[in-house]
């Protein structure tokens, strides 16, 4: 019966419904409102996201390019010095990381990976011509630079407790960074994986050459967002865009476009060896 | 010895990135300089309270390197609830840390105001604001100029500190630039340079203001 | 937010020696900016035209540039000068040249808030030049003179944390890795605020002390060294 307490009842319930679905607007619909998807990421990580003139290019750029078309959305992307990159995620600075990032036990616990798009496996650079260093033991007790924060710079970490003699690890700020201090004899040896260093290589042939075989586990690189509710469906849909790209072969031409040959990668979730 | 083709081509990014930088000092600055005032308000606020929470913003603001303060924006304060873009960051960072800085030089100068001309503007019926905003700050303004260009100058060099939160200005452009021709001497240089040709000219300027000074009495 | 001490605790040795190594950056910064700052304000005043001319360039370029751009072109630069250094004196030299154009200015006005008479009598005594730097113009500037240079060695401590941008191990860098290895980061940037606080808050008031100290002999009202019976 619509008596007075009832309506009244009746329009708090209402009002309260209106409110909850309101509140349910989560980050896909955020972007989808906004016609943009902000990406972080760090432009120091050739192929994959690096300055040509000024202007981003590299795999990253053409996935990216992909997945916004699909979604109907404009793709900005965050410059941002690596440091600044994983706060930034969890600050909800961005929507995802570019990065690409290596999947690691320990980034699987507190982010959501999307499914990857090269493999990751750490190997080193050297200077050309160095023949102190043929293979990855070769590097005991030499210095070795990595990115600060990186996993790339963990999986040297844990490479040197299986050396006699341990490995200098020097951190810098970037990749760039790392490659100008190897260029100039600063460092010995540069850790990153094995796409990077090898379009490096490829690059300045005169310069610097890739120590082979790669020392870290199998590895894989992924695109990464937060784990939590709100961001769920916005990375299901772009995990799905990105898997579609593989199963139709796009990805392939990208891979062999960048990283010089198309890879394999897993699926579905797997369990990161590192 | 130097690659003049490939500064030649790099320029224009330079330049772009020397705008970005003069734009984001001279942003900060209007927007520390009013944070001084209030700041300077506070300090000379005859309630004890007050001075004390002004002094406790230039503290924290002339304490804490830029560095930590410009990280400390961008990663601490979003998980506060105040999300925030690089630019944003950059901006509200050197806006605070210059306004600290800068209340120090204005209280100098309104320390040095006559306070017989605070009362007679009272007898006359201005209220307090509007004392201040229409006699004090411009006497003041012009008596500590020659502090304020200084300020400018170190605001200019202090920006280069923003590239930690991505921002393209000067410094980052030159390290982007370097990172892919491995010409870091060359492009360091151009970057110092052209830094160099603004603060030098600034100098000259606040040179200039406090050869003036010395010939105005107030 | 609770597990802060934690990881302070778990992490005490490198946290420790990041601090050592800032104090350590920062001391030797000073001590060289000083050092080199004196000499280059020294041969300013007594030297010829165009030495006085190059130094006026040293000074006025120094303090034109960010420290940022100079620690670049020092430690990225460097090599191709021949000059490649590693990470740490490369930041302790760029610290120390960063500081001795502002310490050489200092010196500057001191040397010239020195009445020239004093000096005049000093040549009719016969003072050798060593003697009249030695023991008229140090000792009296270094009272004239104190809150500039406490306020300079403060700017350089605030200025150490820059140098883990070039891979310093000082604090900043130790405590930054050690917020991404934790992803602890917002945790950690509350430690290095308050820490940085802290260190700054002491050295203003140690400066403080050393000026009312030596501030016994200064008249304020003139900025001129007290005589003698004035000190009674």
């Amino acid at each position: 019966m619509l008596n007075k307490s009832n309506t009244r009842a009746l329009c708090i319930g209402l009002l309260a419904s209106l409110f909850s679905i309101s509140v349910c607007a989560d980050a896909l619909d955020e972007v989808k409102e906004k016609g943009e998807l902000v990406v972080g990421t760090e432009m120091q990580f050739a192929p994959f996201d690096f300055l040509e003139k000024g202007k981003q290019t590299g795999l990253n750029a053409d996935i990216f390019k992909v997945v916004g078309e699909e979604m109907g959305v404009e793709v900005r992307f965050l410059d941002l010095p690596w440091a600044s990159v994983l706060p930034g995620l969890s600050a909800k600075n961005f929507d995802l990381v570019g990065g690409p990032l290596i999947v690691t036990k320990e980034r699987k616990k507190r982010y959501r990976f999307l499914t990857p798009i090269a493999e990751a496996t750490v190997a080193l650079l050297k200077r050309a011509g160095d023949d102190s260093i043929t293979a990855p033991e070769d590097i005991a007790g030499k210095e070795i630079g990595a990115g600060q924060g990186s996993a790339q710079l963990r999986a040297l970490e844990d490479y040197t407790k299986t050396l006699n003699t341990p490995v200098e690890i020097k951190g810098f700020v970037d990749n760039n960074q790392a490659y100008a201090a190897l260029a100039v004899g600063r460092i010995d040896a540069v850790a990153n994986s094995l796409p990077n260093i090898g379009y490096v290589a490829k690059q300045r042939p005169n310069t610097f050459e890739v120590v082979q075989p790669p020392f870290g586990e199998p590895a894989y690189f992924s695109y990464m967002g937060r784990n939590d509710e709100d961001s769920r469906a916005l990375l299901d849909a772009i995990s799905s865009i990105i898997s579609e790209m593989k199963a139709d072969g796009r990805l392939a031409e990208l891979q062999e476009k960048w990283l010089g040959q198309s890879m394999d990668t897993p699926t579905g979730d797997f369990e990161p060896a590192m | 010895m130097i690659d003049f083709p490939l500064l030649v081509q790099n320029l224009p990014q330079m330049l772009t990135g020397l705008l970005a930088t003069l734009g984001l000092s001279a942003v900060a600055l209007l927007i520390g300089f009013l944070i001084a005032v209030g700041v300077c308000t506070l300090r000379l606020a005859p309630q004890p309270m007050l001075r004390r929470l002004g002094g406790a913003y230039i503290t924290v603001f002339r304490g804490i390197p830029l560095l930590i303060q410009l990280l400390f924006i961008y990663n601490f304060l979003p998980r506060m609830g105040l999300g925030v873009s690089p630019i944003v960051a950059a901006v509200t960072g050197l806006s605070l840390c210059a306004g600290a800085y800068i209340a120090e030089i204005l209280r100098g100068g309104f320390l040095t105001l006559s306070p017989g001309q605070a009362e007679s503007s009272k007898m006359l019926g201005l209220r307090g604001w509007t004392i201040m905003r229409r006699i004090q700050i411009p006497q003041v303004v012009r008596l500590t100029s020659p502090a304020l260009v200084n300020e400018v100058i170190l605001l200019i060099k202090a920006s280069s500190l923003v590239s930690v939160v991505g921002v393209a200005e000067l410094t980052r452009v030159s390290q982007n630039i370097a990172a892919s021709t491995f010409l870091q001497l060359q492009f360091y240089f151009a970057a110092a340079v052209l830094y160099c040709i603004v603060n030098v000219t600034l100098a000259l300027l606040g040179s200039l203001l406090e050869a003036r000074m010395g010939r105005v009495r107030i | 937010m609770n597990f802060d001490l934690n990881i302070l605790f778990d992490n005490i040795g490198a946290i420790s020696n990041g601090f050592v190594v800032t104090i350590g950056a920062w001391i030797g910064g000073v001590v060289l900016g000083i050092v080199l700052g004196l000499l280059v304000a020294i041969l300013h005043r007594f030297g010829g035209k165009p030495l006085k001319a190059l130094l006026r360039i040293y000074i006025e370029m120094i303090r034109s540039t960010p420290f940022l751009i100079q620690l670049f072109l020092l430690y990225y630069g460097g090599p191709t000068l021949g000059i490649t250094l590693d990470a740490i004196p490369a930041g302790v030299l760029a610290l120390g040249i960063y500081g001795s154009a502002y310490f050489a200015e200092i010196f500057r006005t001191g040397f010239n808030s020195i009445p020239s008479g004093q000096l005049e009598a000093a040549e009719c005594l016969g003072l050798s030049r060593r003697q009249v730097i030695l023991r008229i113009q140090l000792p009296q500037m270094g009272v004239l003179i104190m809150p500039a240079l406490v306020n300079m060695v403060t700017i350089l401590l605030k200025e150490t944390p820059v140098l883990s941008i070039i891979t310093v191990p000082e604090l900043t860098l130790v405590m930054t890795g050690i917020g991404s290895e934790t992803f602890a980061f917002a945790e950690v940037l509350l430690v290095l605020c308050i820490g940085y606080l802290i260190l700054v808050e002491a050295t203003s008031r140690v400066g403080q002390a050393l000026e009312k100290h030596i501030g016994r002999y200064l008249d304020h009202r003139t900025q001129q060294i007290k005589t003698p019976e004035e000190m009674a």
